[in-house]
C-alpha cells in the first residue's frame, strides 16, 4: 500500500479520535439491530431477537480494539504511554534530570551555533548568480595586477564568459551631514554582470560609462542608502559628492549584496573604474580581477588558457607576467577560514560526543537502580522490545527537551560567535539559526538521545527476572557487565576530552608565541586616527603642508601626548605598497628583478610616537622641507638584502629613475629597526620611509595619479595615560580647522595588535570553552564510575577489612580502578591527539602539533583531576566501617 | 442444512473485497452477501468483519462513506478501489493456484510417485 494512504489514514485516525470511536459505535450498533430486525421477522420476540444479535456479534469491546490496533491508533497511544511514563520518571529524580537537561542543552546548543556558522560561511555558495563558475586573477594567488594585463588577459581569453576588474577607492562622503570616509571600489563597467546581482534600484553601469568623463556615476550598498540617505525611494539621478566631486546615483543594490568578498569587504560605493592613460601601464599593480568562467569550460582549462596568454606576455613584457594564478572565488574567499573553522567543528562534535557519553553512564546508573521496575513489568508480559522503546521515549524525550533548550542556546550563543568572531571571517554576518541549522539541530537531538539512550535500553531490558525480583537478590555478573561498559564511556570521555585539552593547550602555545612576537615598535599608549582632507578646503595643494604641520603641532600641544606623528598607512592596519627603485650607481636591473620596498611615508616625530628606534643615523626632521634634499630611512631588512656588508647611510636611492631624464634621489639618513607590516607573524619586507612633507605625492601638489590616492594622513600620538581617552580631543583639533575633514579607523595600537591575532584569539578561546566542558564532563563522568561501584563494593570492602586489609588497602583499592580507567583514557587520547593534531598545523605558531611539552603537561594534569576525582570516594569507602558493611544489603 | 465451515485464516479480506467488488455494502450486507453465495455453508464471526474492513480500507483497498440503508437508516457503506481491485485479482490467483496444488498433492496415488 503506499505511503501516502498509510499516512492519510493514520492521520485521520489521529486527528478524528473521537469521530472514530462515534463512527465505530453507529457502525456496530447499526449491524446489530439490523440483525435482531431479521431475526424477529423471522418470529423472535424482539427483546430475544436483540440478545442473540449480540452474541452473535461476539465481544464489542475486543472487536473496536481490533479495530483500533488496524489503522494503527494503539501505537500512538503506547507512545503517549510511553512519554507520560517518561515525564513520571523525570520528575522522580529532578536533580538528575535537571543534569542531564543541561548537559544536553550545551551539547546540542553548542553543536548547531558552531554549525551554523560553518554554514554561512564555508557550506553555502556565495551569494551571486551561479557563484561557483566564478574565479579570481591575481599574481601569486593574492597581489593586485596592472591595467595592462588585465586588457589582454580579457581581451585574448576565450575560457571566460566575461571578465571585470576592481580597484580600491575610499573618497570622503561631503555635503552631507557629517563628511564620512568611506570604503568604495572602481570597478569596470561589467563587473556587475560578470556577479549577476540585479540592483534593488536602477541599474548597472553601462558600456562606456568606464571612460573619463563618464565616469561621474556611482552604485551604492544598501546600507549606505540607508544609513546616509534615509533609504530614499528617489535617490535615483540624485548627486552625491564624493572628494568633492559630484556623482550621479545609478543605482542602489539589495540588502545583503557584498563585494568584494575577501578583500575591501565594507565596500559600500562602486564608481566606474576610468582607466584613461594607465591602459599602457604595467608597472602600477592595483587591480583584482574576477571573472565567470564560460559554460562547460573546467577550471583546468581556464588555467591552462592563462598560463598560455601570461606566457607569452612575460616573453614580450619581462618581470610583468609571472606567477599569474586563476583561483575559484569561494575558495579564495573561504579558503583561509576553512580549517580553524572545520577543527572547532569537529572539536564541538567531541563535545557531544562526551556530552552523550556522560548521559549515557548516567543513566546506566538509574537503570541499575530501576532493575526492579523493568523486572515487574517483565514478569507482568512486557516484551523486550516494549521495554526498550519505554527507555528509547524516555531519552528521546530527554534529548528533545535538551534540543529546545539547546536551540535557545544556540540563539544566544550564534550571536555572542558573531561578536567575538574576528573581522576577517568572511560572510559572518549572515549567520544565523535558520532552516538548515534546525534540521541540524532536530538530527543531532535525534541520533544523541538514541545515541545515549540505546545502550541503557539494551542493557536495561535485558534481566533475568527471577533473580532481580527475588528479595535482596544481588546480580554481581550482571553488575560487572554494566560496570565494563560504563568503564568503557568513561575511558572514551577521557580519551575525547584529553584531545579536546591538548588542542586547546596548543592554541594556548599558540597564542602565547604570537604574544611574544616583537613588533618592533611599542603599541601601547598609541592611539591613531585617519583625517582625510578630500572634499575640504584643506585638500588644496598649497594648503596641505601647512595643515599638516599645524595640525601635529596642535596634537602635540594636547594634555597627555607625549610624542605624535603621522604616516601615510598605519603598519598591522593601513593599506600595504610596494614599489620598486634603482640605486645610485648600481647597474640597471632586469625587468623584473629590481629591487623593492614596502613604501611608506612619514612625518618628524613618527619614529618617536610609535617608539621605533632609529638604529643608526637620525630622524627626519622639519628642515627635510620641500626644498631640501630628498631624504629616506629604511629598515634593516632592506639594509641587509641591498647593501650587504655596505653602510647604506648617504647611498642614494629613486623611485622615478624611468625618468631617465631628472630621477629624484632619495638619500639614505637612517636605518629602523624592523617593523611588522601586514602580517604579524611574517619576517618584515624591505621597507623604505619617505619624508611626507617634502613628497609631491603627499602634499597633492604632484599631480600624479598617487595624489588623489594619499590625500589624508594616519595621525599616531603616544599619550600618557589611556590611548583612547585622547581620541576625541585629536578629532576635535582637526575639526577646529575645518568640519568637512572625514576622521575615520580610530584605534589604538593595542587594538590593532590584538585584531591582528583576532583570529588565534578567537580559536584559543572556543578550544579552551570546548575543552573545559569536556574537562568538567569526564571528571564527573570518572567520578561517577567510580562513588556508585564502591558503593557496589561495600559489601565486599567489609569482608577485606574484617579479613585484616587496612584503610590505605582500601583507599588504594578504590583509586586504582579509578587511574587504570584514566590511565586507558589517556593513552587513547594521546594516540587519538598524536593522529589528529596535525590537523591543527595551520591554526599553530610557534609550536609543533605534536609538542611534547604540551601533551605531557595536558595528559598529567589531567590525570592528576582524575586522581582527585577517585580520591574523594575512595576516601569514604575507607571509612567503612566493617560491620555495617557486612550487613549492608 | 449442511454443517457449516469454517473460514480459512487469511481468505476473510479476500471474501470481503469479492463481496463489494460486485456493489457497495454496508457491513451486515457484505457478510449476507458472503452467506448468500456460499449457500450459508461459510461461519463468519460478526465481529471479525469490523477489524477486517478497518484494516482494509486503512490499506486503502476498500473506500466508506456515509449513506441511507433500505430501512432509512444511517449506514457505512464500503466500496473497492482500484487498487482493491488489483489485489482480489491477484488474491484470487493465488487462491487458486493454491487449491488447485493441494488438490493435486491430496490426489496421488502411490503409482504417481
Amino acid at each position: 500500500m503506499s505511503l501516502w494512504a498509510r499516512f492519510r489514514s493514520w492521520t485521520a485516525a489521529m486527528l478524528r479520535r473521537g469521530r472514530m470511536e462515534q463512527d465505530m459505535d453507529v457502525e456496530i450498533s447499526f449491524h446489530i439491530e439490523v440483525h435482531a430486525s431479521e431475526l424477529a421477522s423471522r418470529g423472535v420476540p424482539r427483546r430475544e431477537a436483540l440478545r442473540q444479535a449480540r452474541l452473535e456479534f461476539g465481544g464489542i469491546e475486543a472487536t473496536k480494539q481490533e479495530c483500533r490496533d488496524a489503522v494503527g491508533v494503539t501505537f500512538l497511544e503506547t507512545l503517549m504511554q510511553d512519554v507520560r511514563h517518561g515525564v513520571r520518571a523525570m520528575l522522580r529524580t529532578p536533580v538528575f534530570s535537571l543534569t542531564t537537561l543541561v548537559v544536553l542543552s550545551l551539547g546540542i546548543g553548542a553543536n548547531t551555533a558552531i554549525f551554523s556558522v560553518v554554514d554561512a560561511v564555508v557550506l553555502r555558495p556565495l551569494a551571486y548568480r551561479d557563484s561557483g563558475r566564478l574565479v579570481t586573477i591575481l599574481m601569486d594567488g593574492q597581489s593586485p595586477v596592472s591595467v595592462a594585463n588585465y586588457i589582454d588577459w580579457r581581451d585574448q581569453s576565450r575560457c571566460f564568459a566575461a571578465m571585470g576588474a576592481a580597484d580600491y577607492w575610499s573618497p570622503n562622503l561631503t555635503g552631507v551631514d557629517s563628511p564620512e570616509h568611506i570604503t568604495g571600489l572602481k570597478v569596470t563597467e561589467n563587473l556587475f554582470p560578470v556577479l549577476g546581482v540585479d540592483p534593488l534600484l536602477g541599474r548597472w553601469f553601462v558600456e562606456g560609462e568606464d571612460k573619463v568623463g563618464a565616469d561621474r556615476e556611482g552604485i551604492l550598498s544598501y546600507q549606505l542608502w540607508q544609513r546616509r540617505f534615509s533609504s530614499d525611494p528617489t535617490i535615483l539621478g540624485k548627486t552625491i559628492l564624493l572628494d568633492g566631486n559630484a556623482y550621479s546615483v545609478v543605482g542602489v543594490m539589495p540588502q545583503g549584496f557584498q563585494f568584494a568578498p575577501f578583500w575591501a569587504t565594507k565596500a559600500e560605493l562602486w564608481v566606474p573604474n576610468a582607466f584613461g592613460e594607465r591602459i599602457h601601464n604595467r608597472g602600477g599593480n592595483s587591480l583584482r580581477i574576477f571573472a565567470r568562467l564560460n559554460e562547460g569550460v573546467s577550471l583546468a582549462q581556464a588555467r591552462a588558457e592563462i598560463a598560455a596568454i601570461t606566457a607569452r606576455l612575460e616573453r614580450q613584457y619581462p618581470g610583468t607576467n609571472r606567477d599569474v594564478v586563476v583561483t575559484p572565488l569561494k575558495e579564495k574567499v573561504v579558503g583561509p577560514i576553512e580549517t580553524p573553522l572545520l577543527v572547532l567543528l569537529g572539536a564541538v562534535a567531541f563535545v557531544l560526543l562526551i556530552t552523550c557519553a556522560n548521559v549515557a553512564h548516567m543513566l546506566l546508573a538509574r537503570a541499575a537502580t530501576r532493575q526492579k521496575e523493568v523486572a515487574v513489568r517483565a514478569a507482568l508480559g512486557a516484551r523486550r522490545g516494549r521495554i526498550v522503546r519505554q527507555f528509547l521515549a524516555e531519552s528521546l524525550l530527554l534529548g528533545s527537551l535538551g534540543g529546545v533548550a539547546g536551540l535557545g542556546l544556540a540563539l544566544i550563543a550564534t550571536r555572542a560567535l558573531i561578536a567575538i568572531s574576528p573581522s576577517n571571517i568572511p560572510r559572518v554576518q549572515t549567520v544565523s539559526i535558520d532552516l538548515r541549522a534546525a534540521v541540524f539541530l532536530v538530527l543531532a537531538t535525534i541520533l544523541t538521545s538514541v545515541g545515549f539512550g540505546l545502550a541503557p535500553a539494551l542493557q536495561a531490558s535485558a534481566i533475568n527476572v527471577n533473580d532481580t525480583l527475588k528479595e535482596g537478590g544481588r546480580n554481581n555478573s550482571d553488575g560487572i557487565r554494566r560496570n565494563r561498559l560504563r568503564s568503557l564511556l568513561v575511558i572514551s570521555e577521557f580519551a575525547l576530552a584529553l584531545m579536546l585539552l591538548i588542542g586547546a593547550g596548543l592554541m594556548i602555545r599558540t597564542f602565547a608565541s604570537l604574544q611574544s612576537v616583537d613588533a618592533g615598535f611599542n603599541p601601547h599608549n598609541v592611539v591613531s586616527m585617519v583625517v582625510s582632507v578630500a572634499g575640504s578646503q584643506e585638500a588644496d595643494p598649497g594648503r596641505r603642508l601647512i595643515f599638516y604641520q599645524q595640525l601635529l603641532e596642535r596634537v602635540r600641544a594636547l594634555p597627555g601626548v607625549q610624542a605624535a606623528g603621522a604616516i601615510n598607512h598605519l603598519p598591522l592596519a593601513g593599506d600595504l605598497w610596494g614599489w620598486t627603485f634603482a640605486i645610485e650607481g648600481r647597474p640597471k636591473s632586469r625587468p623584473g628583478e629590481s629591487p623593492s620596498a614596502v613604501y611608506r611615508m612619514v612625518t618628524p616625530g613618527y619614529f618617536a610616537a610609535m617608539r621605533l628606534p632609529i638604529i643608526r643615523g637620525r630622524d627626519v626632521s622639519n628642515d627635510d622641507g620641500v626644498t631640501a634634499p630628498g631624504v629616506v630611512i629604511i629598515n634593516e631588512r632592506a639594509a641587509n638584502a641591498y647593501w650587504p656588508g655596505e653602510d647604506p647611510i648617504g647611498k642614494r636611492i629613486s623611485f622615478d629613475d624611468d625618468k631617465a631624464d631628472s630621477p629624484t634621489w632619495l638619500t639614505i639618513i637612517g636605518i629602523a629597526k624592523n617593523a611588522k607590516q601586514g602580517d604579524w607573524t611574517a619576517t618584515p619586507d624591505p621597507e623604505v620611509y619617505l619624508a611626507a612633507l617634502q613628497n609631491h605625492d603627499f602634499l597633492g601638489d604632484s599631480g600624479s595619479d598617487i595624489a588623489s590616492h594619499v590625500a589624508y594622513i594616519t595621525l599616531v600620538a603616544r599619550t600618557v595615560g589611556d590611548p583612547a581617552a585622547v581620541a576625541p580631543a585629536m578629532k576635535q583639533a582637526a575639526w577646529s580647522f575645518d568640519r568637512n575633514l572625514a576622521i575615520a579607523q580610530v584605534v589604538t595600537m593595542d587594538e590593532v595588535v590584538a585584531e591582528t591575532n583576532a583570529q588565534p584569539r578567537f580559536e584559543m578561546l572556543l578550544l579552551t570553552i570546548f575543552a573545559a566542558i569536556a574537562l568538567v564532563l569526564a571528571v564527573v563522568g570518572v567520578y561517577g564510575v567510580i562513588s556508585y561501584s564502591a558503593s557496589q563494593r561495600t559489601h565486599e570492602i567489609g569482608v577485606r577489612m574484617s579479613l585484616g586489609a587496612s584503610r590505605g588497602d582500601v583507599l588504594l583499592l578504590v583509586v586504582r580502578q579509578g587511574m587504570w580507567l584514566t590511565f586507558a583514557g589517556c593513552v587513547a587520547g594521546l594516540a587519538g591527539a598524536l593522529l589528529l593534531s596535525r590537523l591543527m598545523t595551520k591554526l599553530l605558531f610557534g609550536v609543533q602539533p605534536t609538542d611534547p611539552a604540551t601533551f605531557l603537561a595536558v595528559a598529567s594534569g589531567l590525570g592528576l583531576v582524575a586522581l582527585l576525582a577517585c580520591y574523594i570516594p575512595a576516601r569514604r569507602a575507607m571509612r567503612i566501617d566493617p560491620m555495617v558493611a557486612l550487613r549492608y544489603e | 442444512m449442511e454443517k457449516q465451515l469454517e473460514l480459512l485464516q487469511g481468505t476473510l479480506d479476500m471474501l470481503i473485497l469479492k463481496a463489494v467488488s460486485l456493489s457497495p455494502l454496508h457491513g451486515y450486507g457484505i457478510l449476507l452477501r458472503i452467506q448468500q453465495i456460499s449457500k450459508e455453508r461459510l461461519e463468519i464471526q460478526q465481529g471479525s468483519l469490523y477489524p477486517a474492513l478497518y484494516r482494509l480500507e486503512h490499506h486503502g483497498w476498500i473506500t466508506s462513506e456515509w449513506g441511507e440503508s433500505d430501512n432509512k437508516r444511517r449506514a457505512r457503506y464500503y466500496r473497492l478501489t482500484p487498487a482493491g481491485k488489483r489485489r482480489l485479482q491477484s488474491e484470487a490467483e493465488r487462491w487458486n493456484q493454491m487449491t488447485s496444488v493441494i488438490a493435486g498433492i491430496l490426489r496421488a496415488t502411490p503409482e504417481e510417485l
